[in-house]
């Protein structure tokens, strides 16, 4: 009796709907298919295929039926091994980081830092962190205050802002970090003095640091245009039109690109610094990402090259996947490392550029993908080593990973 | 609504195989409520479960070729919306982990009409519970269903089950369900 209450309750409970929610979803559905349905139609008017054409088809339609009747089971659970094996065996814990340098981790309980040895320490109660450029510090946010501390815990100094303080971000020479408060974009010396606003309205994305140490900002406005300033003179330097529904926002690759992404999209944009002039934002190439129906979960540019790395989700019918792409400096297309069952989170470089550290929460691992030449590793029991005597384990954050030299 | 049988939705899917967009529009309209009514009791999220709806159905129309006319429609749309309703879910929670509870969206305010007590407890499940209670009680698939659909042992499906029911039965016991239960 009790499940037919709670089967009666679940269907009639009152969940909010808008109204046009029903219809919007239909237009779309509508032109998918019809969309869909017209090249099949015409397809079949001038139907005159080339031979290969149809035998690939035939391929396709014989390989596509053995996966989806019943009989075809065990061929589909093949497939599945097959993408799973392209994982590496995990060890059961972070006995070292391969490649060197220290990660900055974001659990639930606050941001760690995790030692080349694998050993760790809280830092404290944070919500989010970031490394200073050495990583003698960290930039560390916590509700209205925003908290220099040292790698060991120690705060050196915390400032209170008017509103949250969100996505600190520590400029290359160290000399400044760069934050957001409410809409405000605000800059701070690196001692915790002259806190002050650069910018009234800006778009929720993490401004980005030009890596060559000039005090040049990027950031998204409110109005959705990519800006840089010079957060020293205030001056505007360039803009132009982001990405739309731009998520993420980093300036890599020795300073001479801007990565934006947003769930659907990844685009590079040149940045030609000049000595005598303004710095010039060239002109942006959309990176292609391969097939429809995917969603992006994480990218980021190589520390001193055009190289980007990407985290696709791939929505199937039977099942989710997720590959790690690689799109080498001018390359058109990208280069797949890693292909497994379920969803990727975010990536991040090593601070040499030779490796990737690819978070994987469904399987509580850390991937490890050598770019060039080298064997993959991971690494389990992630959530666990984040939550200690935490009843329910959460997936942590990478958040950074520092300073190999 | 008039709601057809498992041989009137097969003449559907067939239909709309064949091209008829009509048919296409029948098989949105009989389930669309259903996907979004799922969606919403795991994502508890207007918003998002109005996008899991609409991708499910997009899902669709791209697999409508390849789709096996033997097989039920319901369960596979169903198989998708959960899915990725639980991707949504956990990402959501890595993000709130991550950068507080600030959305950039205005949420609709909560319910506060029937069974407001029961989406208050069902919301405060992990989302993993969320999913195999109403794949169950809702949607009325079997464990060994689910344990398909989501691609679990169906032994991590029972406990998952009886794990949040037991947490529902606390607010069962307040209102709704729990005057049956007494």
């Amino acid at each position: 009796m009790r499940d037919e209450a709670l089967k009666q309750a679940l269907r009639e409970a009152a969940i909010p709907v808008a109204p046009e929610a029903e219809e919007r979803g239909r237009q779309v559905v509508e032109a998918a298919y019809a969309e869909r349905a017209a090249p099949a139609r015409s397809g079949a008017e001038n139907r005159r295929p080339l031979p290969r054409l149809a035998l690939a088809l035939g391929i396709a339609t014989l390989v596509t039926a053995l996966l989806l009747s019943p009989a075809g089971a065990a061929v589909r659970d093949w497939v599945g091994e097959v993408v799973e094996s392209s994982a590496p065996k995990p060890e059961p814990e972070l006995a070292r980081i391969p490649g060197g340098g220290r990660l900055l981790v974001q659990s639930a309980a606050g941001p760690w830092v995790v030692q080349p040895d694998g050993s760790r320490r809280l830092l404290g109660d944070y919500e989010e962190a970031s490394w200073s450029p050495r990583g003698l510090f960290v930039a560390a946010a916590e509700g209205r205050t925003l908290s220099a501390v040292e790698p060991g815990g120690t705060p050196h100094w915390s400032l209170t802002s008017g509103a949250r303080v969100r996505t600190p971000r520590w400029a290359p020479a160290g000399e400044r970090i760069a934050y957001r408060s409410a809409e405000e974009l605000r800059i701070v010396a690196g001692d915790g003095t002259d806190d002050r606003l650069l910018a009234g309205s800006t778009a929720p994305v993490a401004p980005a640091w030009s890596p060559s140490g000039d005090a040049n900002l990027a950031y998204v406005s409110g109005g959705g245009k990519l800006q840089i300033v010079n957060s020293e003179s205030r001056e505007r330097l360039a803009a132009a039109p982001a990405l739309p529904g731009v998520s993420r926002l980093e300036w890599g690759a020795n300073g001479s690109a801007i990565l934006e992404a947003s769930p659907r999209a990844l685009r590079l944009r040149e940045v030609r610094a000049r000595k005598v002039a303004l710095p010039d934002l060239g002109t942006a190439r959309t990176l292609p990402l391969p097939g429809s129906g995917i969603s992006l979960t994480g990218a980021a540019l190589a520390p001193e090259r055009q190289a980007v790395a990407a985290v696709v989700t791939h929505w199937r019918d039977h099942g989710t996947s997720s590959e790690v792409l690689l799109f080498p400096p001018g390359a058109e297309k990208p280069r797949s490392l890693l292909t497994v069952p379920g969803s990727l989170g975010e990536v991040a470089w090593a601070p040499d550029g030779r490796r990737l550290l690819v978070a994987w929460p469904g399987a509580n691992q850390w991937l490890f993908l050598p770019v060039g030449r080298g064997k993959p590793r991971a690494v389990a029991n992630i959530s666990t080593a984040f939550s200690p005597g935490e009843r329910v384990a959460s997936f942590p954050r990478v958040e950074g990973w520092c300073c190999v030299r | 609504m008039q709601v057809e049988d498992g041989a009137g939705e097969r003449r559907l899917v067939r239909e709309a195989q064949d091209g008829s967009g009509a048919a296409m529009a029948r098989l949105y309209s009989l389930h669309w409520r259903g996907a979004y009514r799922a969606a919403y009791l795991v994502v508890h999220d207007a918003a998002a479960a109005e996008d899991i709806a609409q991708d499910a159905f997009l899902a669709a129309v791209d697999a409508l070729d390849r789709f096996d006319r033997r097989r039920p429609f319901r369960p596979w749309l169903h198989r998708i919306v959960v899915n990725r309703a639980l991707d949504w879910a956990r990402r959501e929670a890595l993000r709130r982990r991550v950068h507080g509870a600030e959305s950039v969206f205005e949420p609709l305010p909560p319910p506060e009409e029937i069974g407001g007590e029961l989406m208050t407890a069902l919301k405060e499940l992990p989302a993993d519970q969320r999913a195999v209670v109403v794949l169950r009680h809702l949607l009325e698939y079997t464990p060994g269903e689910i344990a398909r659909m989501l691609e679990l042992p169906r032994g991590t499906v029972n406990s998952r089950l009886r794990r949040g029911l037991d947490r529902l039965r606390g607010a069962a016991e307040a209102k709704a369900f729990s005057e049956e239960g007494r």
